[in-house]
């Protein structure tokens, strides 16, 4: 028999339990959400055979380097795409204009180049007729498309490029749209990180790409580091070409100059040939990263070598990954997808999860819909109307919203401590209990809240 | 041709100029842009490897010096226009080849090409170090260009990409001409000669090294307007697309496709390899591969190129003509 104690402790507990629950559901104030509730069978998505939708649809450009050394940052860009747009029409397309619509993604490779990129933007504004440009991967590059954006009215999705000052002054255009987290939000995230929570490491070197990514985060990192870590100290500081294949000129002053910690925001390839070359050469700090989470790269250096990184995510919604069985089940339609349906160079060990930072490009095309289904139209300036100040939940979810002012998007980030596999079941709560066996992946995670870490308002915008 | 032929001709020219952008559209307009700005730099190029044979690996420092020049010059001062910033561009190039100038025409040969790699690969690493002034891997991008105004006459809006079109040609048009009747004269023929026999010219008295910088400074100047032109029609310009390997390989293989014993070979080159950019793209990510098996095709069968092929064909349809004027006209 349950004594009455032991009644009122579980009384207790449920209630307790219940506010939780009423509590998050508070919390979770927003104008849309993705629908978990009805998750369609996903078993025919293939992202090298894409099913064409048929009659007229919502064409959008996916935008990147699909050859050269950015292909892979391409292929990811399109694989969750395509995996958003076969799931939206699956589930009949988006009405618009009174008729559902599906959805029709176009590859536009831009090589990297500037040229190539103000090109190809213009072959598919004119020629393809599409109706929404996504991407691209560079600041500079981005910049071309988001003017490109203006000149041609349409609306122009930046899930990919984080500079902050591609929304400011001359560059902003209020046909772009920033839904990703920008270089001034992850440069403050990771000093509060480690002023804040952390505060452990009090000698910190920069080592990032010399173009105005590089530059701006590294700025945004030293502006933390006064704001939230005043004792912290920058022992060093260097910015690298893009692309660059020898890294050792830079590791040797990181080497002398007694650094704790390396802050980078090089994306790949950079970033991992970065921490290669590090482990190769015998410096084992960690690095506070963006980009170092490529399991295959992880892979090959060995699980010891990525013990220790930090990831600043955007993606991130606290421990653990698997909060509802709805997410379980959408977790598992694509990785069963990628267990036996995905070919090369889909079926890679890179591209077994939907959650973490690739995933943000996929639920980047869920709000895009969301707002054009919402809009009812794909009139740029009913667009627009909707999208400033919305806020959407997605499928993991994480609520995003978008600052009316200049179209940046406004989220909580998370700073992620990379461990070896048999720690990672407090992040990764489904069998197999692990994200990656065979390299370091996310373990404990902090939340930074996004009042912490606005993204920088350019003040003739956001009176 | 008779000249009732070529006038025709030039009427037909100028009626499809007139009416390309309305009847192609703006995005087949822009890669008529980009073709015209690819067939000065390698006419200019061409100026040197082909009629003075002097094979340069560094031309891009002149188109990205150009390009450079006019951004900068947009970007910092007030209200210029399109022919002012074009200017201002061809002038960088003209002031950078007049320095440089002392020391490659010196030289031949290896040692003239390995120069300018040389030469391309410090200009590569300034621009790319400088990002105070250059923007560093970013680029110079956003400027605007002022519109060209006849008070109380015209004005016309540089953004509006058919009103950009006619300038762009008629500026790229206007340079060829200018290298054209620089071929056609005299001196012309002495760059020729310094191509085929120094020591004959030197002995008639022509001082080689000051020809070699004449055509040196005017091959530096129009690859510097077609820098200026080109970075006004991306309204950006970056580190690779100015001073990279590519920007001075790539006119190179132009002129060997298109012909380099030919004024127009490097014209024909550059719309070739627009076309076959604009189509195999299509199709294919694969397009320096087919870029590459194309040169080896040109060189191995085709060393003329194309100007050389058409040079063939003509020479054919004339011999054919004269055949059958002379057995009565006509196969029956």
């Amino acid at each position: 028999m349950i004594k009455p104690k032991r009644y009122l402790a579980i009384a207790f507990c449920l209630s307790v339990l219940c506010f939780g629950i009423v509590q998050d559901a508070s919390a979770i104030d927003v104008n849309a959400s993705y629908d978990l509730s009805t998750l369609p069978d996903m078993s025919d998505f293939d992202p090298n055979l894409p099913l064409k939708p048929d009659g007229d649809t919502i064409k959008i450009a996916i935008i990147s380097s699909f050859t050269g050394p950015g292909a892979v940052t391409g292929e990811a860009f399109y694989l969750y795409t395509s995996w958003a747009a076969h799931d939206i029409n699956k589930r009949g397309g988006i009405l618009v204009d009174g008729k559902k619509k599906k959805i029709e993604l176009i590859k536009a490779d831009n090589q990297s180049r500037p040229d190539v990129t103000k090109k190809i933007t213009e072959r598919m504004i004119l020629k393809e007729k599409v109706d929404i440009l996504w991407g691209t991967q560079m600041s500079h590059l981005t910049q071309i498309v988001s003017q490109l954006a203006t000149r041609y009215k349409k609306i122009h999705v930046n899930a990919t490029s984080v500079s902050d000052s591609l929304m400011e002054g001359k560059n902003y255009s209020k046909y772009s749209f920033m839904t990703s987290y920008s270089t001034q939000q992850i440069g403050r995230a990771a000093a509060y990180y480690y002023g804040q929570i952390r505060k452990k490491e009090t000698k910190f070197y920069i080592l990032c790409q010399d173009y105005v990514f590089g530059r701006s985060i590294a700025d945004a990192f030293k502006e933390g580091l006064k704001e939230y870590y005043p004792e912290a100290e920058l022992v060093g500081e260097d910015y690298h070409q893009v692309f660059l294949t020898d890294f050792a000129p830079y590791l040797t002053k990181v080497k002398a100059s007694g650094a704790e910690v390396i802050f980078t925001g090089d994306w790949m390839p950079d970033a991992f040939n970065l921490l290669k070359q590090s482990r190769q050469m015998g410096i084992m700090l960690p690095f506070a990263n963006i980009f170092i989470n490529d399991p295959i790269s992880l892979e090959e250096l060995g699980i010891e070598n990525g013990e220790g990184l930090v990831l600043i995510s955007p993606a991130g919604t606290g421990n653990p990954i698997f909060k509802n069985q709805g997410f379980i089940n959408y977790y598992k339609a694509w990785n069963n997808q990628w267990k036996t349906k995905f070919t090369p160079p889909y079926n890679t060990i890179r591209y077994s999860h939907i959650f973490g930072n690739p995933a943000m490009y996929a639920y980047s095309i869920y709000w895009t819909a969301s707002v054009i289904e919402r809009a009812k139209t794909l009139d740029p300036e009913k667009i627009i109307s909707v999208w400033e100040g919305d806020s959407y939940q997605y499928p993991n979810g994480k609520t995003v919203s978008m600052r009316a002012c200049d179209h940046k998007a406004v989220t909580d980030l998370h700073a992620i401590e990379f461990v070896k596999p048999e720690d990672q079941k407090q992040c990764f709560n489904i069998p197999p209990y692990y994200i990656y066996n065979t390299s370091a992946a996310g373990g404990p995670v902090f939340e930074i809240p996004s009042e912490k870490i606005l993204p920088k308002a350019d003040p003739q915008l956001c009176k | 041709m008779d000249k009732k032929t070529r006038w025709m001709f030039w009427i037909a020219g100028i009626i499809i100029f007139a009416i390309f952008p309305k009847l192609a559209g703006i995005y087949y307009s822009n890669i008529v842009v980009s073709m015209s700005v690819w067939a000065l730099f390698a006419v200019s190029l061409n100026m040197l490897l082909g009629f003075t044979g002097l094979l340069s690996f560094g031309h891009a420092m002149y188109f990205g010096t150009g390009a450079y020049g006019a951004a900068l010059a947009l970007t910092h001062v007030n209200g210029l226009s399109f022919f002012s910033a074009m200017a201002a561009g061809c002038l960088c190039s003209v002031v950078l080849s007049l320095i440089v100038a002392p020391v490659v025409v010196r030289v031949s040969g290896t040692a003239f090409a390995m120069i300018h790699l040389a030469f391309a690969q410090c200009m590569f690493v300034l621009a790319l170090k400088f990002r105070n002034i250059t923007g560093g891997e970013d680029g110079i991008g956003g400027f605007s260009v002022s519109h060209i105004r006849i008070p109380g006459l015209f004005s016309l809006d540089v953004t509006d990409p058919a009103v950009f079109f006619y300038l762009s040609i008629g500026t790229v048009i206007l340079n060829l001409l200018v290298l054209w009747f620089v071929i056609q004269t005299p001196f012309g023929q002495v760059m020729a000669g310094t191509r085929d026999n120094v020591k004959r010219i030197e002995y008639l008295g022509f001082r080689v090294s000051h020809t070699k910088a004449v055509v040196y400074v005017l091959a530096a100047g129009s690859a510097g307007v077609a820098g200026a032109v080109s970075a006004m029609h991306q309204n950006l310009v970056a580190v690779n697309d100015a001073y990279g390997m590519m920007v001075s390989v790539l006119p190179i293989m132009i002129v060997m496709v298109g012909g380099a014993r030919s004024f127009f070979g490097p014209i024909y080159g550059a719309v070739f390899f627009g076309f076959l950019e604009e189509y195999v793209t299509a199709y294919t990510d694969k397009f320096e591969l087919i870029l590459g098996l194309i040169l080896i095709i040109f060189i191995m069968y085709w060393p003329l190129g194309l100007a050389g092929i058409f040079l063939k064909l003509k020479f054919k349809w004339l011999t054919r003509k004269q055949f059958l004027k002379r057995s009565g006209g006509g196969a029956g």
